[in-house]
């Protein structure tokens, strides 16, 4: 049973150390918790209200309604867009962070603007006048408008004006244009409330319009402005898995979302200080790794080593070699305080929003980032000699991979394969003329989770094989990303996997078959580039040979992703259910009729292969369409 | 159509030709009939490479049909693709066999057709040393012959060894460019087919310089990308029998410029639409440096010239 945890040898024999140590990993929770509800996993149960909890009986001739009449539509499509709500709001709220850490590097911080010529390219989508003025007065300016599109009262939120005209006039039309990224959160919880809004319909629409809000809002603006402060993300190599581990070395696993944070903690690293405060406790040196999409975000701006993902946060502190897991936000499991207490391993949590008993809180204040940075490092330099050397093992996998794959260095990279005298530069076309000519197929976007419900990375590395075998690009965000750093697929020889036309593209251009493009908010990076292809070729996303998909999906950030990827016109398919089989209407809105509407649609398919085949058939279903 | 299925509908009616062609020939002078090129000792240099099979007859010209039809598979994926043009390539020098079998004389001045291996081993030095910095094989139609003759000499005088094919050959003649060897402007023929004697050439180098043995496909097409620096020009509307001949270019590793739309494949399939800039794009997509720089004398100064013999009254 254990062997159909993970494919990933790493992480296999630390599930088997953890055995031995008699601690808990959440595949043994998930074992625990089988059967798990049938009612939840198919959307049925509310618990709005106290009336309830309700549940639906879809089979027996149990209750149709629940106590205030609500059918299974109504409770579904609510728990559903209750989820994007989740989502959107996570990312949003680290859209917002950003936002302010820039108005703050404005004011004076330990922040500042790194991409000038950014920040001016994103002052423009907000209307500030650029010309003339000084940089820190630009940053001022944009920074206050960018957090007014959290909460705008009137008007529209700004950022969708970038996408294509085809796409805009499609949420125009449908009315589902985000007024403000916040307020559409809020308007979800007033209209799942009970006794609200009852139509299915109209409970999804608005679950639509909060998820472009997040991914063409709070998503969007958190990666820009990101890239503003801390650099535009570049080739660069690096090394994934958990040996990458030090067993000489403070390790220190920053683990969480913002870049406010781990950036920071990778300057402080450096510093002489703590560099000599570690030699003074016996250590070679600080190993500063990342985990989660905290870690995406230092890999791709400084090439830090990439621990592992979602479902190895257990795993790393098993090694017993980590001196120090700093948190911030977001898909922290609990229970790493517990595995750390069989450990030496200290816990620090940094947010205000996120604090986890057991662990040590050093709250972070951008205010003063540089000084707590060092104290949350020095944390982790004075326990390295806490370790206990009998219960250390660091396994020895790990794998190159090159990274650091923005639009802004795809395209500079795309150049290189540019006839100057002929073609024109800092364009997507080469990228279009190899879909177009049919030497790529097309091009698919995988991201998300890991989830016990598949095999660790099986879901991730099976699915992309047989897309880039098939010369289908991949471009990836999340914790996908580790699964093929770890995999090898982000190396240049994985080249040797792909079919002809991508191994040959491979070649060309010198790049790996499958493209990192950072963390889950991200994945706006993803909708830029094919908003820019789409422009190129004078059509909507929504025409292009391109597809979609989270294997191992299991956030509510997941479905937020998922759903603004659908209403701008991908065909994205799901490799684990969501909870929504409970509404036939629902399941038949998701993977049918929001075709119609947008372009884009669900399909559910657990089994990898499967679903590539499904990306596929798309994708040579959409050349056929255009003709190419 | 997708690019690929133009390339397949070439290279189905190259092969169809070829059949109709080898059909007729045995019909006339039966099976035995001989077959050869005039001067080599690699058979049909194409099918030798490729099979490392020797024909001697149209028996054995029969045989080859099949193996050509087997590389036309019509899975729109880029190795099927480049095979289905390595086919056209066969069924050209199927086709141009078929007249050097049949035909007193199949070839008479300006065209040259098949170029012998005496020929091609006095190139070798010459490509070796970059004093012949590349290979340009200029085929179709010139809008006029202004256009043709400029490029033509714009080659010749940076030293390039320039192949033509079709109309372009009148253009040249028109433009009064002079051609011969020696000069480096050599006119093969005016069928498409005739585009051949030149991929011939490129193979018999990869046999004669490079030591790949013949049936080493793999090896000969790695030689021929990296070692001979030729490239394909195509003016003019392009039909879907020169595209998939392109094809085949583009699987020896040799980049086509076109003045025409066509979907383009980075730094393989390129159009140019100024005519001024075509042969710097030619250079850059091959990535030909020229050694020598262009000394700015009234006359075209090259080692095109060299076999030029001036006399005392010029
Ligand atoms: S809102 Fe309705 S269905 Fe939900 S718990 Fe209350 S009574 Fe039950
Ligand atoms: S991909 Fe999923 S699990 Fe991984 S960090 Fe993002 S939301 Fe969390």
């Amino acid at each position: 049973m254990e062997d159909s945890r993970t494919i990933e040898t790493a992480t296999m024999k630390m599930i088997e150390k953890a055995k031995k140590d008699n601690v808990e990993t959440a595949w043994d929770r998930a074992e625990k918790m089988k059967p798990q509800c049938g009612f939840g996993e198919t959307g049925v149960c509310c618990r709005i209200c106290t009336m309830g909890p309700c549940r639906i009986d879809l089979v027996g001739d149990g209750p149709k309604r629940g106590v205030c009449g609500a059918d299974a539509d109504t409770i579904v499509a609510r728990n559903l867009i209750r989820m994007i709500a989740g989502g959107a709001a996570a990312h949003s709220d680290h859209g917002r962070d950003i936002s302010h850490t820039l108005l703050m590097a404005a004011e004076g911080s330990d922040y500042e603007v790194k991409e000038p010529e950014k920040l001016i390219a994103v002052a423009k989508v907000f209307g500030v006048e650029t010309e003339g003025k000084d940089i820190k007065e630009i940053a001022k300016e944009t920074a206050i408008k960018a957090l007014e599109d959290f909460g705008r009262y009137e008007g529209l939120t700004l950022y969708p004006y970038t996408a294509n005209e085809k796409r805009k006039k499609i949420w125009e039309k449908n009315d589902v244009w985000p007024r403000s990224i916040d307020r559409e959160i809020v308007q979800i919880m007033h209209q799942t409330h009970m006794g609200v809004d009852a139509d299915y319909v109209n409970l999804i629409q608005q679950g639509v319009r909060a998820s472009i809000g997040d991914g063409w809002g709070g998503s969007m603006i958190a990666t820009e402005l990101s890239d503003v402060l801390f650099g535009l993300p570049k080739p660069i190599e690096t090394e994934a898995n958990l040996g990458v581990l030090e067993k000489n070395m403070v390790n220190i696993v920053a683990h969480g979302h913002e870049p406010t944070l781990s950036d920071m903690i990778v300057q402080a690293s450096q510093d002489n200080e703590l560099l000599e405060r570690a030699k003074a406790v016996g250590a070679e040196g600080i190993n500063v790794v990342g985990m989660c999409c905290t870690g995406n975000e230092i890999v791709m701006r400084h090439g830090t080593r990439m621990a592992g993902n979602f479902l190895q946060q257990e795993a790393a502190i098993v090694t017993g070699a980590v001196d120090a897991m700093i948190v911030d936000v977001q898909c922290i499991m609990p229970s790493v305080t517990q595995v750390a207490s069989c450990y030496h391993t200290k816990v620090i949590s940094t947010s205000p929003k996120a604090k986890i008993p057991g662990a040590i809180h050093i709250q972070f204040d951008e205010k003063h980032a540089y000084e707590i940075a060092k104290k949350i490092i020095l944390e982790g330099v004075e326990n390295f000699k806490n370790r206990i050397p009998e219960k250390v093992h660091i396994p020895e996998e790990k794998s190159q991979a090159i990274v650091g794959f923005s639009v802004e260095s795809i395209i500079k990279g795309l150049d290189k394969v540019v006839i100057a005298s002929a073609q024109p530069t800092g364009t997507v076309k080469p990228l279009v003329d190899c879909i177009v000519s049919g030497v790529l197929r097309g091009a698919a976007g995988v991201v998300g989770c890991n989830n016990h419900k598949v095999q660790h990375n099986y879901g991730h590395v099976e699915l992309i094989k047989d897309l880039i075998k098939h010369d289908v690009i991949v471009v990836v965000t999340g914790c996908t990303a580790y699964a093929c750093a770890e995999a090898g697929l982000m190396k240049p020889e994985a080249k040797e996997l792909c079919g002809p036309g991508l191994k040959t593209v491979c070649e060309l251009v010198g790049i790996p078959p499958v493209l990192h493009m950072g963390s889950c908010v991200d994945c706006s990076r993803i909708l830029i580039l094919l908003n820019e292809v789409a422009k190129y070729l004078n059509l909507d996303i929504s025409d292009l040979p391109a597809a979609g998909a989270a294997p191992e999906w299991m956030s509510e950030k997941a479905v937020s992703i998922g759903t603004y990827f659908v209403t701008s016109g991908v065909y994205t398919v799901l490799g684990v259910c969501p909870p929504v089989l409970g509404s036939k209407n629902v399941t038949k809105l998701l993977t049918e009729d929001v075709e119609g509407i947008y372009g884009g649609k669900f399909a559910v398919e657990p089994d990898p292969h499967k679903a590539a085949q499904l990306m596929i058939d798309h994708i040579e279903a959409k050349r056929k369409a255009l003709g190419i | 159509m997708s690019l690929f299925q133009i390339i397949f509908t070439g290279s189905k009616q190259a092969l169809s030709a070829a059949e109709g062609l080898v059909k007729k020939a045995v019909e006339e002078k039966g099976r035995d009939h001989k077959v050869a090129f005039p001067d080599t000792a690699y058979s049909l240099p194409v099918i030798y490479a490729a099979t490392g099979k020797k024909i001697t007859n149209l028996g054995e010209l029969e045989e080859v049909l099949p193996i050509v039809k087997s590389l036309i598979v019509e899975e729109e994926i880029l190795d099927k693709a480049l095979n289905a043009g390595l086919a056209t390539a066969v069924s050209a020098e199927i086709i141009e066999a078929v007249k050097y079998a049949t035909m007193e004389t199949p070839y008479s001045a300006p065209c040259a057709g098949f170029v012998s291996d005496a020929i091609i081993r006095s190139l070798g030095v010459p490509l070796v040393t970059g004093d012949i910095p590349g290979v340009a094989v200029v085929l179709g139609e010139c809008p006029d012959a202004e256009t043709a003759t400029k490029v033509i000499k714009d080659y010749q005088s940076k030293g390039l060894m320039t192949f033509l094919v079709g109309k372009v050959i009148d253009q040249a003649i028109e433009g009064k460019i002079k051609m011969g060897l020696e000069l480096r402007v050599v006119p093969l023929g005016y069928d498409v087919t005739s585009v051949i004697h030149v991929v011939t050439v490129a193979i018999r180098a990869a046999l004669i310089f490079g030591g790949i043995k013949p049936g080493a496909l793999g090896d000969l097409l790695k030689y021929t990308k990296e070692r001979v620096p030729a490239f394909v020009n195509a003016f003019g509307p392009l039909s879907e029998l020169v595209v998939s001949a392109g094809a085949g270019a583009i699987a020896l590793g040799f980049p086509v410029i076109t003045d025409q739309t066509v979907p383009e494949v980075p730094t393989l399939l390129i159009t140019q639409k100024d005519y001024d800039k075509f042969v710097r794009t030619s250079l850059e997509a091959r990535n030909i440096k020229i050694k020598i720089t262009e000394i700015p004398i009234p006359v075209a100064f090259a080692p095109a010239f060299e076999g030029e013999r001036i006399r005392k009254g010029d």
